[in-house]
């Protein structure tokens, strides 16, 4: 599904990813582990396709598509999704204005019939409840005045709403409350956990990997993919820290 | 026709508007034709006036209770002003009166210039809502008088939407003890504007807002001079102005608070913001307190400022388009202004409005683009 050859990119002309190589097919969850500001969020944003992160080296293929080639809304169209490290907020823009906005735009970039308000409002009541998001927060501007655990959870709700081929989730699991936790790991594995769909999911976290167990664990240190493997591996990281494997 | 005596940007007040087509303007002939469609909001029945070039079509008009003759103004040494004259519409309301509903007047200006005259006078307790719809192509300019006794209320709302041409409106209110006046505009057509006004707080705990949105595309200009002065105790007042420009346009507001001594524990607060659509377009934000009493409160903030590159990304990410992201979000800028407006069928209109004119197909990125040094935010204190 999703295709990374030998990337590189620069933020603000200082490299970041150095040759980073990785392959998730359909069906499978994959943890992307490292120290801070090593280039995960990074990889993100290039997978996103947002301004400013220029590739200079290497190919990105989501479903044999040139996704580099692809301006941010149609990689979403596509089917790719972003959850951000720190969700956006936006003034006087409701997520229920914005989420309908975003759904009916990718429908009609795909071909298919929008969604008229009413069913949509059914959609966003369940997809809300299923996350402990209210209506009444899902009709505030979003993420603003949210908590951080809220504005994760908000994510996730986004996830349930747009239904994704592809989620890239950067560290969904930092904020949340125990019983957050638990929340969000059972919309993970409820919603992408599918034979069409995969997850890259950045965390630093063991707790969150209990929850939602990954097929592939990989360490990402300087740009690059430096070791892959099962569950275990983050079980080791946990243990012994990323300054032996990242060395 | 008369010579046109029109301030020069020589005069501070003046200096960023851009009069220069108005003589040209002025000489054209109107067509006098009256297109099927006119802006009438679907609300309550109130009175209803059409005035094209300036005069009144009364097939097309129900009075209520508006007068058409002499008004009583004072156009003192302003300009424009003067020129609207002494002629006009008259709403009268004896104490506790209110119209059935909205009043509303379609200004349509089928080529070259209309002046007129408006009053609004209200007894102890009246009130009225009030919208003015501008549409056409010429020079439509006009002066109201706003009077306000003990505890009247008036909603007056400006809908400028003439497609090219010029809009000028001067306003000269006073409001009494414990009176409420909210004036709001939305300037979104192609016609460039010139928006004048004076509120006189008169009595003690006295109300004013006074402000809007203004947009602005291609070359266009629009420029906002407002006044509030404060002249009782317990006063309070708000100014609230949003512009917004792209490509080479220009919007420009200077509003004025001014607190007479003995005006204590005046409540003053101006909020001036200004949103650049374009490297190339501009706007001027002016906000200027005068305080004479030491017990007030005032507060005041103008900023100008881009699209938040942040929100745009995190709107395209999940699949909003750029052009639909940044209606979105410049809708969003506005909504503030236009949510002043109490009518719930006027505020609505009025945002659908300006939806419109988002959603207007924007000019190719080639002309969107200008040398950067050319524009930008000014903010003076
Ligand atoms: N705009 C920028 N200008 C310069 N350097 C940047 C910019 N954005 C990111 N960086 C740098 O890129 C590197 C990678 O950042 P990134 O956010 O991808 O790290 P990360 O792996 O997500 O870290 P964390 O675990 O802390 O979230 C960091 O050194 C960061 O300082
Ligand atoms: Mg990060």
């Amino acid at each position: 599904m999703l295709k990374i050859e030998n990337l590189h990119a620069t933020v603000a002309d200082k490299p970041i990813l150095k040759g980073l190589s990785l392959s998730v097919n359909a069906g499978e969850i994959h943890a992307i582990m490292g120290p801070n500001g090593a280039g995960k969020s990074t990889l993100g944003y290039v997978l996103g396709g947002r301004e400013g992160y220029e590739v200079t080296q290497g190919s990105v293929s989501f479903d044999g598509k040139d996704l580099l080639e692809m301006e941010a809304d149609e990689r979403a169209a596509a089917g790719l999704f972003l959850g951000f490290q720190y969700p956006v907020e936006i003034p006087g823009v409701s997520n229920v204005q914005f989420l309908r906005t975003a759904l009916n735009a990718q429908r009609r970039a795909r071909g298919e019939a929008e969604l008229s308000a009413g069913d949509f409002l059914r959609l966003a009541r369940a997809q809300g409840d299923a996350l402990g998001v209210s209506m009444d927060m899902l009709k505030r501007p979003v993420n603003v005045g949210f908590s951080g655990g809220e504005k994760k959870r908000n994510e996730m709700v986004q996830v349930g709403i747009i239904q994704p081929r592809l989620a890239v989730l950067d560290e969904t699991d930092s904020g949340l409350d125990i019983d957050a936790l638990r929340v969000v790991a059972d919309g993970i594995n409820r919603i992408m956990r599918a034979p069409d769909k995969a997850v890259l999911l950045i965390t630093h976290y063991q707790r969150l990997l209990d929850l939602v167990v990954p097929d592939f664990v990989h360490v990402l240190a300087g740009g690059r993919i430096v070791r892959s493997g099962g569950p275990e591996l983050a079980h080791e990281l946990e243990r012994e820290g990323y300054a032996e494997i990242a060395a | 026709m008369t010579l046109l005596d029109l301030p020069s940007n020589r005069d501070e007040a003046w200096r960023w508007s851009d009069l220069s087509a108005l003589p040209e303007i002025a000489a054209r002939a109107p067509a006098g034709v009256v297109p099927e469609a006119l802006p009438w909001i679907d609300c309550a029945e109130g009175p209803r006036l059409l005035f094209v070039d300036g005069c009144l079509d009364e097939s097309r008009s129900d009075l209520g209770p508006v007068a058409i003759g002499p008004v009583e103004v004072d156009p003192e040494g302003h300009a424009l002003a003067r020129l609207a004259g002494r002629v006009g519409w008259s709403l009268r309301l004896g104490r506790d009166h209110a119209p059935s509903g909205p009043v509303q007047i379609v200004h349509l200006s089928t080529g070259g210039a209309d002046h007129l005259a408006g009053e609004i006078v209200l007894d102890e307790d009246a009130q009225a809502s009030i919208v003015e719809s501008f549409v056409g192509e010429g020079w439509s300019n006009r002066l109201t008088r706003i009077r306000l006794a003990r505890s009247a209320r008036l909603m007056l709302a400006r809908r400028v939407m003439a497609s090219v041409g010029f809009v000028s409106f001067t306003d000269r209110a006073t409001v009494g003890e414990g009176a409420s006046l909210v004036a709001t505009v939305l300037a979104a057509g192609g016609a460039d504007t010139r928006i004048d006004g004076s509120i006189l707080l008169t009595g003690e705990g006295a109300y004013a807002e006074a402000g809007g949105a203004l947009l602005a595309r291609g070359r266009q200009r629009h420029d906002a001079n407002y006044v509030v002065r404060h002249e009782a105790p317990q006063g309070t007042s708000r100014q609230l102005w949003r512009s917004v420009a792209d490509d080479r346009a220009i919007c420009s507001v200077a509003a004025r608070v001014e607190v007479a001594r003995g005006a204590q524990k005046t409540d003053g607060e101006q909020s001036l913001k200004g949103l650049l659509l374009s490297r190339s377009a501009q706007v001027n934000a002016k906000p200027e307190l005068e305080i004479f009493a030491d017990d007030v409160k005032c507060a005041h903030g103008a900023t100008v400022g881009e699209l938040n590159r942040d929100a745009l990304f995190y709107m395209a990410s999940r699949g909003v388009p750029r052009e639909e992201a940044r209606a979105l979000l410049t809708t969003a800028f506005v909504a503030d202004a236009i949510e002043r407006v109490g009518e719930e069928a006027v505020r609505e209109a009025m945002h659908a409005d300006a939806e419109a004119w988002f959603a207007k197909t924007p000019l190719p990125l080639g002309e969107r683009e200008g040398p950067a040094a050319e524009g930008g935010g000014r903010v003076r204190a």
